[in-house]
């Protein structure tokens, strides 16, 4: 089923990955029955959660799938189980990857690493409004299916199984194609479209953005005075910024640290003393000999690199 | 210049006092000590540089300073005279000296390094005694044995001479035309030579070793028995050199036709002076061997001892060949001195040879300076300007003996060979020879000669101009070229040395800014006609006219001397001010003078209009139509002048090389096409400006967009619904405020705020102003989250972003902050990158190069010229637009060996040139886009260093490849970080080389759009894309049928589709999903494909989780481990089904 020509027969599984064979439906610009391999196992982060038993890991996501894809893929080709929610593998960094231990909230996409309350509250409302309708994933990239229960991811391990067992034929995006946003040139009309919110949302949604980031500076200055006033445990005073006289910031020490160093050169001029001249003679004669070297060792450099110096 | 006199000195005075180190620096004292002769005047070379320049040609002024120096300097070369013998011993022992030799270097970096390079080719240039050289000495002595045995002939009639040399030998004598009359009553005869002698470069050893073919002159003296008083005259003298060289060649065919091939050349193109020409002859049979022949060739040339004739008869002005009618005689200054030239060669041998043996830099001088006038296609050629080693070297000579003020040496014979050689130059450069003559000791009797047309180097003593040959055209462009090479030299921050001695500058595509070719017959030898007929019809058009006539070819001993071919073409090469060269109205005489309206009237014939201008004056005038429609103005005008006065033939057969070029680039060359877009800006500006309402007064608003630098391809029209236009980029910076968030996120999101405040008033304020806010950067919510576009209703548009420096400050902060993870550390260090390029680096190169398309009127053409080679060859994706413009600027800015390019063409070749050239792995570019010298050497210093950290932080290029610095942006990797990648530059220079050598071998023929053709088939797969996409065109109801969105795209209002690009937005996407293992090529809106290499990180591997790319798992057949393998096919599919219908067709070539 695989038309490309190869010696060595494909494997079905793959450490303990199941590789899952899936048609792809040839386009008019490629015209060409071609498998995608999507690689699947129960998912076994290293700090497991309640979820755990009931997700799914999956390996090669094809660049276009979607929640309603995989949706789709397991409830119409591989026995009805039923999922509940999908995370798609995030941002990519460097070249690892980032495993998907849990979904943070369903639905969203983009992470932010939210630490403090201040700006949760922020992120939840001055959110911008999103720019593509259909977001797409890197090549090779991974996800989570988590299913209602565990028996459905049960199930659908199986049945993944037993039909790469079997060599059925599962198409990719069977019947899914009308209930996603499409593809190509549509696709971007409306991500040029999306591109330019209304001006009314826009403005809603960085009033909201100020007014919770001006709460979470007026939380945070008025922690910062009570700890400022507040001993700790051990009876030490935390130095913070602000207050009347707060500490001094980095940037204004250095710049005095130069101004005195600056001061103290032109004190004493350069060529008062004899000694001064004749050490700085020396150096600039030095200076001449080390300038010389370096000319040679380049010219030398230059005739490994380009041979000898020959007029053309 | 006293200044540097003086500081040698003090230098001098002040160095035994003090202890070891400080010898370093001084000159003369301890020099004698180390015994490194060579060094020595070398270094006078490096210091004496400016004194040089002073002295001996600007400053007649400061005599008591120039004999101080002179005073100096010959005191050094007594010393240097002793030590000149030790040269070699002293060169087997530099390795040893070279601690000591810091001490010479007391010039800047840049001497050195030029001193270096300039031993390094002295070495390499400098004869040496080898196989052919011992061959050709061979040669000589069997030559002369079998000369002197040759039997005497004659005197014979013209007639009987002819016939019995061409029936006895089958040698038919090269008499010059016109022939001798049949009637002729001298005899002509045949005696054994006075002396025969090796004379030349070969002879002195001031030829180079590079030459293809080794050149040996041997003089005949033809004994003075042979001549009678008058035979200077008419011709007669010539016909009987021709004669005699026949008969020699008649003996030495008898006696050597099997070793040697002989053959009749013109000396120096000069058909006066045929020579006998013998090379070894080719072993016939012995095609199997594969030694290669050694190459050399002895040129036989007669000549007459110097008292034949006598001196005062062949002066310039007088005259030699009568004239047959009444007429008056005018003087044969050419004819004469081509006569006197024959006399001399035994004087002149001896004044160069004396010069060498004085001066001891001499030789080198000749070679340095043998090697340039090789490089810049002179010698001593007629053809090629006549203006060869012989020349150069007679004028060192010469000038060693006078020349300069009160008939003192201009030249001192203690210059090393690097002042000499620059000495020489600057004399050409800075005197006008073709005005005032340049008088080499006692003129005899008379006063100075004055010169009539070409340049004139009068040696008293002798009575000759050696500049004779030097025709007019060709001595102007000697001294261009010794004037570009000085000003080359004096660059302070750039080394001029390969500029000056290594580059070759002669093709005439990347010299002349306009080449046209006529056929030879059309001129028939009236080049100087010509050159008359072109001078005064470009007048102040043109600022050089180069013309080539074809070179005379060798002839066959029995034939007759060939005449011109048919496909002979005369070139001519055009530099042009780039000013005046597009003006259509050029303005004659008024029409009161009466004797100026004719002539002119004479020479332009019906072309010639009388007309009023608006200041009240009337004027004799010419019309030209404008470039844009056709032919350009220059072309015009050249075929008009050429039709009227060399006739139909030259008008219909001239050929213009340039046209291509300027054609490829849409609408013009010039920056017109974009003036309605920058009189919009400037709208904006106002309109911004004059806003009430702002929370904050406008700091200031700065363009930082190709299309507001004169640098698209396209040029921005203003034209409604011709085009989608792109937005061009502008920042706009308010006055600072404390009021702004100290939070990065917070600070965009308040730049959301100022935004939309923005667009509000300004919607309000201004009529038919678009005006909407978009976003960008969605995922790195630390960078800029939108932007305004202001879209006008002519359908001008522009992209505003707001600069708020207080961001740097932030970025620089998080980056240093300990507490912080590595990934937020990047996304700060990619922020602060991407702040500097787009706030502060690109509105200052914008600026820069604006000024410059304003400046140089060619440098914008070129831009979009080479902008649109990089695009023709799907390279336009991986390197950045600034980039281009840097590199084209230094062909600008820089243009050592040439000067400023004045023509797209030549702009556009000689980047193409450099870019062949550039080693960007050990070179970083280096431009000064002020033009004004605002790149100090200390910067240009800083630059190296940076680079050369650059390259040892990371050797391998994986990060940083090309390096590209300016004036405005020191730390170079602005806009080539990350990108593009090795293997992109390497073809970038694959490319450059490839149309770099279609370019030398086409020549004239050359087919601009041949450079821009990039075959497909290299690439593993190329995406067709849907050519109805393009920003430039909309499908309109041509469509095929197929319910393309197309109709919901001309539904859409104009407004909403600025900036709307899917090909940009499908290429990104491919490069976000698929970069890891594709390389992806594009030509942005030149060409509609993408083309993709399979990155060869994706060979078969072992399997594991994270790989980038979509994979097979194959078994291995023999163990039993399991292997991903890239799924190209599954990859191909996923494109195809994301482009959709973007993608026409996938083409998959591996």
């Amino acid at each position: 089923m695989v038309p490309m020509p190869s010696k060595s027969p494909v494997a079905t599984s793959v450490n303990d990955f199941t590789a899952l064979p899936l048609r792809l439906t040839s386009t008019t610009s490629f015209p060409k029955q071609t498998a995608h391999y999507l690689y699947l196992r129960a998912n076994t982060p290293k700090l497991p959660t309640e979820d755990t038993p009931r997700e799914v890991f999956l390996v090669n996501v094809p660049v276009d799938a979607t929640e309603t894809h995989l949706r789709s893929l397991f409830a119409d080709q591989l026995g009805g189980a039923r999922v509940e929610s999908v995370a798609f593998e995030g941002a990519r960094v460097g070249k690892g990857i980032t495993a998907p231990v849990a979904p943070a909230k369903k639905g969203k996409k983009r992470k932010r690493g939210p630490t403090d309350e201040g700006e949760e509250v922020a992120e939840e409302v001055g959110q911008l409004p999103e720019v593509w309708d259909r977001e797409m994933h890197a090549s090779g990239g991974t996800a989570t299916v988590t299913f209602v229960d565990k028996a459905s991811a049960e199930l659908a391990r199986k049945r993944a199984r037993k039909a790469v067992k079997e060599g059925s034929k599962i198409t990719w995006g069977l019947g899914v194609d009308d209930r996603v946003p499409p593809l190509g040139l549509a696709r971007y009309q409306a991500h040029h479209k999306l591109q330019y919110p209304d001006p009314a949302t826009l403005q809603h949604s960085v009033d909201a953005f100020m007014s919770a980031f001006s709460a979470a500076e007026t939380t945070r200055t008025k922690s910062l005075t009570r700890q400022r006033s507040i001993p700790d445990a051990d009876g030490f005073i935390t130095v913070t910024r602000g207050g009347r006289t707060g500490p001094a910031r980095e940037e204004e020490v250095k710049a005095q640290g130069e101004e005195l160093k600056k001061r103290d050169k032109t004190r004493v001029k350069e060529d008062f003393y004899r000694f001064q001249v004749r050490e700085k003679r020396k150096a600039e004669q030095q200076d001449l000999v080390k300038g010389y070297e370096e000319d040679r060792r380049r010219v030398e450099e230059m005739r490994r690199r380009r041979g000898r110096v020959r007029p053309e | 210049m006293s200044l540097s006199a003086n500081k040698r000195r003090k230098v001098g005075h002040n160095a035994p006092g003090e202890d070891d180190v400080a010898s370093f620096a001084s000159f003369g004292e301890e020099i004698e000590l180390e015994g490194a002769a060579d060094e020595e005047m070398e270094v006078d070379g490096v210091a004496g540089e400016e004194s040089v320049e002073d002295e001996d040609v600007a400053g007649s002024a400061n005599e008591t300073d120039e004999e101080e120096i002179k005073g100096l300097n010959s005191a050094t070369a007594s010393r240097l005279g002793k030590a000149h013998n030790r040269n070699d011993q002293v060169r087997a022992t530099r390795s040893n000296l070279d601690a000591g030799r810091g001490m010479y270097s007391a010039g800047t970096f840049k001497s050195n390094m030029f001193k270096l390079q300039v031993d390094e080719l002295l070495e390499q240039i400098r004869p040496r005694r080898g196989k052919r050289e011992e061959a050709v000495e061979q040669a000589l002595h069997a030559l002369k044995r079998t000369i002197d045995k040759a039997p005497a002939r004659g005197p014979f009639s013209v007639d009987e001479a002819e016939r019995q040399l061409l029936m006895s030998s089958k040698v038919a004598v090269p008499f010059p035309s016109p022939r001798p009359p049949e009637d002729a009553k001298y005899k002509l005869q045949y005696a054994k030579p006075a002396s025969s002698n090796v004379v030349g470069s070969f002879a002195l050893k001031t030829a180079t070793r590079e030459k293809a073919s080794l050149a040996v002159d041997m003089t005949v003296t033809m004994p003075s028995t042979l001549f009678q008083d008058k035979d200077y005259l008419n011709h007669r003298y010539f016909y009987k050199r021709a004669y005699y060289l026949a008969c020699i060649a008649a003996a030495l065919k008898g006696a050597h036709s099997s070793e040697y091939d002989l053959h009749f050349e013109d000396l120096h193109g000069d058909h006066l002076k045929p020579v006998l020409v013998v090379t070894p002859a080719q072993p016939a049979g012995h095609e199997l061997e594969t030694k290669p022949m050694l190459k050399w060739m002895i040129k036989i040339m007669p000549c007459v001892s110097g008292d034949v004739f006598p001196q005062d008869k062949l002066l310039p002005d007088r005259n030699c060949i009568r004239p047959t009618s009444e007429t008056t005689a005018e003087p044969t200054p050419v004819y004469n001195s081509a006569l006197r030239a024959d006399m001399l060669v035994p004087s002149y041998l001896k004044l160069i040879h004396n010069a060498a043996s004085t001066s001891s830099a001499f030789r080198d001088a000749c070679l340095l300076g043998s090697t340039w006038l090789r490089q810049r296609g002179f010698d001593s050629n007629l053809a090629v300007g006549g203006f060869g080693n012989f020349e150069w070297s007679a004028l060192i000579a010469l000038l060693l003996q006078g020349g300069g003020p009160n008939g003192k040496p201009l030249l001192n014979e203690g210059y090393s060979s690097y002042q000499l050689f620059k000495a020489a130059l600057q004399t050409l450069a800075m005197r006008d020879m073709s005005k005032q003559a340049l008088v080499v000791g006692q003129a005899a009797g008379d006063a100075k000669p004055v010169p009539s047309n070409g340049p004139m180097v009068w040696d008293g003593p002798r009575g000759h101009n050696i500049l004779y040959k030097v025709t007019p055209w060709a001595y102007s462009q000697l001294r261009q070229e010794a004037k570009t090479t000085i000003t080359t030299l004096g660059d302070q921050l750039f080394d001029g040395f390969e500029a000056a001695f290594i580059l070759r500058v002669d093709n005439a595509l990347l010299r002349y800014d306009y080449v046209l070719q006529l056929p030879a017959s059309v001129v028939n030898g009236g080049t100087v006609k010509l050159f008359d007929v072109l001078k005064r019809a470009l007048g102040d058009k043109v600022t050089q006219i180069a013309i080539i006539p074809p070179q005379s070819q060798p002839w066959q001993l029995g034939s007759a001397r060939p005449t011109v071919t048919s496909e002979a073409a005369v070139k001519i090469g055009l530099l042009v001010n780039p000013d005046t060269v597009n003006r259509t109205v050029d303005h004659g005489p008024a029409a009161e003078s009466k004797a100026e309206a004719n002539s002119f009237r004479k020479f332009w014939g019906e072309k010639a209009e009388l007309r009023r201008f608006k200041d009240g004056s009337i004027l004799e005038s010419l019309i030209w139509s404008s470039s844009d429609a056709g032919q350009t103005v220059l072309e015009q005008i050249v075929r008009y002048v050429l039709g009227r006065h060399l006739g139909e033939g030259a008008e219909q057969g001239a050929a213009f090389a340039d046209d291509g070029f300027a054609r490829m680039i849409s609408q013009g060359s010039g920056t017109a096409a974009f003036q309605p877009f920058m009189e919009a800006y400037k709208q904006l500006e106002t309109d911004v400006r004059s806003l009430e309402g702002l929370p904050l007064s406008v700091r200031q608003i700065l363009p930082a967009d190709a299309q507001l630098r004169y640098a698209s391809v396209q040029p921005p029209t203003s034209v409604r619904g011709r085009q989608r236009p792109m937005p061009a980029n502008v920042t706009l910076q308010f006055e600072g405020s404390a009021r702004w968030p100290d939070d990065l996120i917070a600070i965009q999101r308040t730049k959301i705020a100022f935004l939309l405040k923005l667009s509000e008033q300004l919607q309000e304020a201004v009529d038919g102003v678009t005006a909407r806010i978009g976003l960008e950067n969605q995922d790195r919510d630390i960078l800029s989250q939108a932007y305004l576009d202001i879209i006008y209703e002519s359908g001008v548009a522009f992209r505003m972003r707001i600069h708020h420096d207080r961001e740097q400050t932030l970025l620089e902060r998080q980056l240093k902050d300990k507490a912080i993870a590595p990934s937020a550390k990047e996304a700060a260090a990619a922020g602060l990158a991407a702040y500097k390029r787009d706030y502060i680096k690109t509105p200052a190169h914008t600026h820069s190069i604006a000024r410059l398309c304003g400046r140089y009127p060619a440098l914008s053409g070129s831009i979009r010229l080479t902008k649109k080679w990089f695009a023709s060859h799907l390279l336009a994706n991986h390197i950045a637009d600034e980039v281009v413009e840097l590199i084209v600027a230094r062909t600008f800015v820089q243009p050592w060996p040439w000067q400023t390019p004045s023509s797209v063409q030549t702009g556009f070749l000689r980047t193409l040139h450099w870019l062949s050239r550039w080693d960007w792995r050990a070179e970083p570019l280096v431009v000064d886009l002020s033009g004004s010298g605002e790149l100090k050497q200390a910067d240009v210093q800083g630059i190296q260093t940076r680079f050369e950290a650059w390259r040892k932080l990371d050797p391998s290029m994986n990060r940083t490849v090309l390096f590209a610095a300016s004036n405005v942006d020191p730390e170079g990797t602005t806009w080539t970080d990350g990108r593009p990648a090795k293997v992109i530059a390497g073809r970038m220079t694959a490319l450059a080389k490839a149309a770099c050598a279609e370019v030398e071998e086409k020549q004239l023929a050359l087919e601009a759009a041949g450079l821009f053709a990039s075959p497909l088939a290299d690439y593993d797969f190329v995406l067709h894309l849907d050519p109805a996409l393009s920003g430039g065109k909309k499908r309109k109801g041509t469509s095929n049928g197929t319910a393309f969105k197309n109709l919901e795209l001309a539904t859409l209002d104009d407004s909403s589709l600025v900036g709307f690009d899917p090909r940009h937005f499908f290429l990104q996407e491919l490069e976000e999903l698929f970069g890891s293992a594709v390389l992806l090529f594009s030509g942005g809106s030149e060409r509609p494909v993408i083309a993709g290499l399979w990155s060869p990180q994706t060979a078969p591997r072992s399997w594991k989780v994270n790989l980038a790319y979509s994979t097979i798992p194959k078994k291995t057949p023999k163990t039993e481990e399991i292997q991903a393998d890239i799924n190209k096919e599954a990859m191909l599919a996923e494109i195809a089904r994301l482009g959709g219908d973007i993608v026409e067709r996938v083409e998959v070539n591996r």
